[in-house]
């Protein structure tokens, strides 16, 4: 079927919307390698999903809860090499600089969110070239989910989007809505366009049952408003000296938040001593001596301070910067903290809400 | 195989968007050129001087001559400067603007990195990017008394300040400078101190807390501490700028004394240190409440300071 | 230039940390052309005694493995000590004491009882204690045993008059970026993650198996927080407390 047969049978509105079989999905994702490397949500463990390259399509997990690291692995990776260097000449780029086309499928709206967040921060005055060749490059399929206890995005904004992706899809009974958000979008659609067919109004009906539905799922909500000035009001709270003593400083929150960002650069010296590289791996700012500065003084020596400015970064100064917390409500660092610190707890103590304590699960 | 008729990656490949249309974000129109904002310009160390233990001028120039040209910076502005295969640290820039073709860093002995520099040899390769930070804005102190106060290595970003005021000097009205040390064997950038007490059209008051015997002779300074200096001073704190760098401790006291003077807290300007790993607003290694040091600061009036948290 | 000496010694140990050196086959050849390497009794054809080797030469750099047991392990130390410029523990039996010292709240006759059926002391040996009980240590490599690539960092670093910049945070972060299910949190296991030093890329929990600690404590490693978890989970303190002091009897523990 060619593009002008399926937009002949369009009216104009929905030029942007397509409707795929479930049963398709798979051929769909596979014919995508033409226009780079496909990766999506594959369960590495029991219950443990994370984003990988699709050698076989059939590994997809299309429903898969959150991922232990978020997409921004792929655009700002755990650890690379900035440059090269020797002695004699100075500093120049590394020559693997991978610049292969990825499409990433199955990204939840937070995680989108989290993307469009770090854009932000790697952009400006001074903007890094390595994260937006690598952005440039990415194809983004998102993909509805539905909420599970530890997700809070209703209350931070970013349960939908409406940018910041290619496709988008969202399940109906046997198949998926698939909202077009780019002319790059439309190219995937298109090359394989006997896969889609156009929406009817069955599909439409089902498609706002389906977004009514999901609402009505949120179950934990975070009171959002005022959240900078009660923080800021709440800077000496108890609240942060019993975190403090609960934190163990591992940065699991860190390494698995959508919008943490800060790095750490050291240089590693080959053994002939006179060439080496500079290499960036992710930090966080719970660690010891993230804030400690040459000659030993540390403006972060408490554990529980190191807390606190992480609660603040995100919600509070953040806000400052650009206008939003910098929270998604992804609920990885709720999943993930070993010593069960819950974010969305640590914002109800600090407004004065009654908290049932949990176990450490 | 699907149907591709008429259907061209290549075709798919312009058709794809570039990045900020996808995403509409305005910010991502700033996006000049393609240079990476990490990468060190090479440099020589062409001069070494050992002031004081530990506390060594080291003089650079670019490898590239148009960037000895071009390197125009603020006072009170700093650079990233690596060793090349320590690693990189952010250090405040000495030199005056006035006095361009040259970068002048008066670097402690107190980390690896800087540890390394003090192992390098002169004509030795370095990495120096930046300027980075806010500097002074000298556009602002135009016009006004200058109090400039100095303890120990704080001297290091403020006498460019102090060479960048006497060299535009009828763009500024009375200029005090208090510079306090441990020791008479302690003060930075001696020559040009003695420099600086025989001119007229900068009031220079020197303290210590304790002269060392072989300066005993021409000692023309105090001793005690900073804040003794301001009974040696007259300022007008309505007209007054007061630009304070030095250790931590220091601080607390005269901004004790400043206040008492009833200086207005944005006339109030420190320089603040941090761990940084980049200067550039992405590592979060120096964020202060909302500020990032490397590019809101390291500059910050007191007004900033009072409203962040950890500020000093 | 000349090159600098080198020497590559154990004391009571498995000379796991040596064989680590030996392992970093396509660097070996590096190795050997940067450094001079004067005693290295486990890689040496021709044997001749330490002893002999070390009054041949002075060393710029020392490696030392294993945990001080005998009367001539503390004697051999304090001749390397005495013949380098710097002294480097390798493996956490010299940082620490590690396995030897795990039963070091035994007396050494109840454990020769234990384990040869008679109290006597057969070998001369007492309790183990790690390098820096005895000589000023410049520069420790953790593990059990130690890691390829710490090991390359260190001596180009150490050749360049730095030290090598490790990592201080714990395991945990590691683990993370492994996109690990978390074995302490999911699977109820007593993972020692949060509590010890990464550098070793969360090898053992990328693996499933549960963190044991061999790289020794991270500074700051919060143990009552640990503990209180591990209570909620049902595990007798004693068992966490004997697990933690598997690798680093003398790391200091609270209560």
């Amino acid at each position: 079927m060619g593009h002008s047969e399926l937009t002949g049978e369009l009216i104009p509105r929905h030029l942007n919307v397509r409707v795929i079989a479930k049963d398709n999905l798979e051929t769909f994702l596979g014919g995508l390698r033409e226009f780079g490397e496909v990766f999506g949500p594959v369960e590495k463990e029991r219950g443990a999903y994370i984003y990988a390259q699709l050698t076989d399509v059939k590994n997809v997990v299309q429903d898969a809860q959150r991922t232990v690291l978020p997409p921004k692995k792929y655009l700002y990776p755990q650890k690379e090499e900035l440059f090269r260097f020797s002695t004699q000449e100075g500093y120049r780029k590394p020559e693997s600089v991978d610049k292969g086309r990825k499409i990433l499928f199955g990204v939840h709206p937070c995680d989108i969110h989290g993307l469009s967040i770090l854009d932000k921060v790697f952009a400006g005055r001074y903007h890094e070239p390595r994260y937006f060749d690598r952005r440039d490059n990415l194809i983004i399929i998102g993909m509805n989910c539905l909420p599970d206890e530890r997700c809070f995005c209703y209350s931070m904004g970013t349960d939908w989007v409406e940018k910041g992706f290619d496709l988008f899809l969202t399940e109906l009974e046997d198949s998926y809505f698939v909202k077009i958000g780019t002319s790059c979008g439309e190219d995937l659609v298109h090359a394989q366009a006997e896969l889609f067919r156009p929406v009817t109004d069955e599909d439409i009906q089902l498609y706002k049952e389906r977004v009514n539905e999901r609402n009505k799922m949120f179950v934990n909500r975070v009171e959002l408003a005022n959240l900078p000035q009660i923080l800021e009001l709440e800077y000496e709270s108890e609240v942060w000296e019993e975190l403090g003593r609960k934190c163990l400083s591992c940065g699991a929150c860190s390494a698995v938040c959508p919008t943490c960002y800060c790095y750490e650069v050291y240089d590693v010296l080959d053994l002939n001593v006179e060439t080496g590289s500079r290499i960036r791996r992710w930090d966080a700012c719970l660690f010891k001596d993230f804030a400690k500065v040459a000659g030993g003084h540390n403006f972060r020596e408490e554990r529980s301070t190191r807390v606190k400015h992480r609660f603040y970064h995100k919600q509070v100064t953040f806000v400052e910067e650009f206008g939003r917390p910098s929270c998604v409500g992804c609920g990885r660092c709720v999943t993930q903290c070993p010593a069960g610190i819950n974010l969305i707890d640590v914002f109800k103590e600090i407004r004065g809400e009654k908290v049932v304590h949990k176990s450490a699960r | 195989m699907p149907d591709r008729v008429g259907f061209d990656i290549t075709t798919a490949r312009t058709g794809f968007n570039t990045f900020p249309e996808r995403v509409g974000l305005d910010i991502l129109s700033e996006r000049v050129g393609k240079q990476d904002p990490h990468k060190p310009e090479p440099a020589r160390l062409v001069r070494i001087d050992p002031m004081v233990e530990d506390h060594w001028l080291f003089q650079f120039r670019f490898v590239e001559e148009r960037l000895n040209r071009e390197f125009s910076y603020r006072p009170g502005q700093f650079v990233m400067l690596s060793v090349i295969g320590v690693g990189e640290a952010p250090i405040s820039i000495s030199s005056s603007p006035t006095r361009p073709g040259m970068i002048e860093l008066c670097v402690r002995r107190t980390g690896r990195v800087t540890d390394a520099l003090y192992r390098l040899k002169e004509n030795d390769l370095v990495g120096i990017r930046g300027p980075y930070g806010n500097g002074f804005n000298v556009d602002k102190l135009k016009g006004n008394d200058l109090l400039i106060i100095a303890g120990g290595l704080g001297m290091a970003p403020l006498r460019s300040l102090v060479w960048y005021v006497l060299d535009n000097r009828k763009d500024f009205g009375d200029i005090n400078l208090m510079y306090g040390a441990r020791t008479s064997g302690d003060l930075l950038f001696k020559n040009e101190i003695d420099l600086l007490l025989n001119r007229k059209d900068i009031k220079c008051l020197l303290i210590v807390e304790r002269v060392q015997y072989e300066h005993r002779v021409n000692w023309r300074g105090h001793t005690g501490l900073i804040t003794d200096l301001f009974k040696h001073v007259e300022v007008n704190p309505k007209s007054t700028y007061a630009a304070i760098c030095g250790p931590p401790v220091m601080y607390k006291f005269v901004l004790q004394k400043l206040l008492e003077l009833e200086f207005s807290k944005d006339r109030i300007l420190m320089s603040l240190e941090r761990k940084m790993k980049c200067g550039i607003g992405k590592c979060a290694h120096c964020t202060i409440g909302y500020k990032y040091t490397c590019i809101h600061g390291p500059i910050f009036t007191y007004w900033d300071a009072m409203n962040l948290p950890e500020m000093i | 230039m000349s090159k600098p000496k080198i020497g590559i010694f154990g004391l009571t140990s498995c000379a796991g940390d040596q064989l680590a050196i030996l392992n970093c086959e396509d660097e070996l050849l590096d190795i050997v052309g940067a450094v001079d390497i004067k005693s290295f009794i486990m890689a040496q054809s021709e044997l001749k005694a330490v002893q002999d080797q070390m009054e041949d030469s002075r060393f710029d750099l020392a490696l030392v493995e294993g945990a001080v047991v005998t009367d001539e392990d503390e004697k051999m130390l304090k001749k390397i000590r005495d013949n380098t410029k710097l002294l480097i523990a390798i493996g956490t039996c010299a940082a620490w004491g590690g396995i030897p010292a795990s039963r070091n709240d035994l007396e050494r006759e109840e454990l020769y009882q234990i384990v040869y059926g008679r109290r006597e002391d057969l070998f001369g040996c007492h309790k183990p204690r790690p390098l820096r009980d005895f000589v000023q240590v410049d520069f420790s490599l953790l593990g059990c045993p130690i890691e390829k690539e710490e090991i390359l960092r260190a001596f180009s670093s150490l050749l360049h008059e730095d030290v090598p910049v490790l990592p201080t945070f714990p395991v945990c972060f590691e683990c993370k970026l492994n996109e690990n299910l978390c074995i302490f949190k999911e699977k109820d296991d007593l993972c020692h993650g949060s509590v010890t030093l990464a550098g070793c890329g969360a090898r053992c929990p990328s693996h499933g198996v549960p963190c044991r600690g061999c790289r020794g404590p991270v500074d700051e490693a919060n143990i009552p927080s640990v503990y209180h978890l591990m209570k909620e989970k049902g595990y007798p303190v004693a068992d966490v407390e004997r697990a933690l002091r598997t690798f680093t009897y003398n790391a200091e523990i609270p209560q």
